[in-house]
């Protein structure tokens, strides 16, 4: 076996330009799927980071109705006893903090000019607990402390559109619990721009307290839990799940990947381009190698005919032409990873940054991530291919007619 | 098996090949009977059926007609595996380019066969030196053919061919390639090989200046054999002249 394997081995760099050619070949589709899938990798993993930290959290409680029906009135699929609740879960093991929201909807106006808007309740001191980042372009964060002004922060696109500025007031409407129409003035404070345009279009913030008066309720939509690192989000939720059972209400728990939509299918996109371009790798791998390894076959007929005989079993021959496009494919995948991997530390180390993504404000940062899962799966897509290829003409070769075979020129 | 035994018996035999849309007859109705030890060489014109002719006792093609009988096994009936397992066993081949592959060494060529054999590792050491001892090659066992002279690639074909100790040696043209000094060298060194190991050798040449060297020269013309000669210093003579009469 061993004596095989040295007459493989040598065999792959019997012709030394070829094997280079298609090392190249083979390492070059490793790479091109490590950088490219690092790249989705990169995106995606700050588009999950930023989607928890902006707001989303790991884990979310609702009232179970919240998800069965529309509300008649507002808040009334709320929670109530969110207190409580939220002091029940906040003793679980990585769990950091527990912010209770309130989301509502209604009319904004300066006196002048009137717009739509979806609002946002938070207390400011559970939300900077849990980490959460607001992105206060001018002025300053909600006052947790409670003064006599009802402090807002709008949305840069509000803001243009009412052409109010950081100091001004705004008035904002609302309907209660009760199905009235409410009202509160507010102070813009700070004006927020979470790089989603549509969003900042119609987005107010104001503090709890602020919109229960406003909406004339206690409860709360929801409680958002944030976690220490977002690979506990399971064993989090696996904890917390049991503690929801014997409440007044029936609640549900809901992990962040379950409500960030918009993460979901920038995931599946990149997924679908990552399979596209894997696609692509293995059949421009195994058409290329199939022609080699053919050229590998035609140049080396009369020694096979001379192995067959001496009476070498047809199925050595098919196994030789195999591990040989087998090793050439290892080979090709450790080059691919070498080379993969030192162009995107070299990316990485380039500070480059490309164009904001449609609906987005901020240009992105051009990052490779290293994924050793997505490492092992190149390496073994470009083997597979390369042992694939290898069929054809292993099989052509243990068939070839000896008496033709050592004629042959 | 004893020195007169019978080793191969090739019975009214005919190959016929395709060619455009009609039939060439490369082996025409030919007879030949060959005993365990001899030195026998196959001499005749290119196209007179001697490359077809070996092939076919060495079991790597089969005839159309006739039949060939190698250490008594009907050879047109066997099936491929079994085939194999002859030439694997019973059989050495010396080939006219050499054939040795280009990434082994010399000692590696030669212990190719032992390889497919399964034999042992130590086993393998053991006959491979010795194989290429008796080939005067023992100082290049670790040369790649590509540094050995044309003479000595084709001692370590040799060599090759003998390493397993089979019943038979077939040397299509082995001399072909060679200039005359290594070429007398190479069929005497066959001739020596026969007489200290008793190997049955079965060579094809055209080369007259050859055919001295031989015990017994059948020669082949247009797929038949025209004549089966002994030459002075045969060792079988008797017993060839009674079998072919």
């Amino acid at each position: 076996m061993g004596k095989f394997l040295l007459l493989a081995f040598r065999n792959v760099f019997r012709n030394r330009r070829r094997t280079v050619m298609t090392l190249l070949m083979v390492g070059g589709g490793v790479a091109g799927l490590l950088l490219a899938g690092g790249y989705f990798a990169f995106m995606t993993h700050g588009l999950r980071e930023s989607t928890i930290n902006n707001g989303l959290g790991h884990l979310q409680i609702f009232t179970a109705d919240y998800f069965r029906r529309d509300e008649v009135r507002v808040l009334d699929t709320g929670i109530e006893n969110w207190r409580q609740v939220a002091a029940n879960v906040g003793s679980v093991k990585h769990v950091r903090g527990v912010a209770p929201r309130i989301d509502f909807y209604g009319m904004v106006s300066n006196g002048s000019k009137a717009a739509g808007f979806m609002g946002s309740a938070v207390d400011p001191n559970a939300e900077k607990s849990l980490g959460f980042v607001t992105n206060v372009v001018s002025g300053r964060d909600l006052d947790p402390r409670p003064t006599g002004e009802v402090e807002a922060l709008i949305g840069v696109g509000l803001a243009k559109s009412m052409s109010v500025k950081v100091g001004d007031g705004l008035t904002i409407l609302a309907m209660t619990s009760d199905g009235a129409l409410n009202g509160v003035d507010v102070q813009i404070v700070g004006i927020v721009n979470s790089g989603v345009a549509q969003l900042d279009a119609r987005y107010i913030r104001i503090t709890l307290p602020a919109a229960q008066r406003l909406l004339s309720s206690d409860r709360v939509t929801n409680l958002v839990i944030g976690l220490d690192a977002t690979e506990h989000t399971d064993q989090a939720y696996a904890e917390i799940l049991p503690r929801l059972h014997g409440m007044p209400q029936e609640l549900t728990l809901k992990k962040w990947i379950d409500l960030a939509t918009y993460y979901k299918q920038v995931n599946t996109m990149f997924n679908g381009i990552f399979l596209f371009m894997g696609v692509i790798v293995f059949f421009m791998v195994l058409l290329s190698s199939v022609n080699t390894l053919l050229m590998a076959m035609m140049e080396r007929t009369r020694e096979i005919g001379t192995m067959l005989a001496m009476g070498t079993p047809r199925a050595w021959i098919v196994a030789l032409f195999m591990v040989e496009a087998t090793l050439l494919g290892v080979m090709g995948a450790v080059f691919g990873l070498v080379a993969g991997n030192l162009l995107g530390a070299l990316l990485n180390s380039s500070g480059l940054h490309l164009p904001p993504p449609p609906g987005y404000t901020h240009d992105m940062p051009f990052k490779v991530l290293h994924v050793p899962a997505m490492m092992i799966g190149s390496s073994v897509l470009v083997v597979v291919s390369l042992a694939l290829a290898s069929i054809l003409p292993a099989v052509r070769a243990s068939r070839l007619q000896i008496s033709e075979a050592l004629a042959h020129v | 098996m004893s020195e007169t035994a019978e080793l191969i018996s090739v019975e009214s035999v005919t190959r016929r090949f395709p060619m455009d849309h009609s039939y060439v007859n490369a082996l025409d109705q030919a007879s030949l009977r060959v005993c365990a030890g001899e030195f026998l060489a196959i001499s005749g014109p290119s196209g007179s059926g001697k490359s077809t002719l070996l092939n076919l006792i060495g079991c790597i093609d089969k005839p159309t007609a006739g039949c060939i009988l190698v250490d008594g096994v009907d050879t047109s009936s066997l099936k491929p595996n079994r085939m194999t397992a002859l030439r694997r066993e019973k059989i050495g081949f010396v080939f006219q380019t050499f054939n040795l592959i280009p990434v082994f060494t010399a000692a590696e060529n030669v212990e190719f066969p032992l390889l497919v054999q399964g034999v042992s590792v130590g086993e393998r050491r053991k006959r491979v030196a010795g194989a290429l001892e008796s080939v005067g090659l023992s100082a290049r066992a670790n040369h790649r053919p590509d540094l050995l002279s044309g003479g000595e690639r084709q001692r370590v074909a040799v060599a090759r061919a003998i390493v397993h100790c089979p019943a038979l040696v077939l040397a299509d043209e082995p001399t072909a390639n060679l200039d005359t000094k290594n070429a007398t060298q190479l069929i005497d060194l066959m001739h020596d090989l026969n007489r200290r190991l008793g190997l049955t050798f079965i060579f094809s040449t055209h080369d007259a200046r050859l055919l001295e060297h031989t015990d017994r020269i059948v020669t082949l013309c247009d797929g038949q054999v025209v004549s089966d000669a002994i030459t002075e210093g045969g060792s079988h003579g008797q017993v060839l002249a009674s079998r072919l009469s």
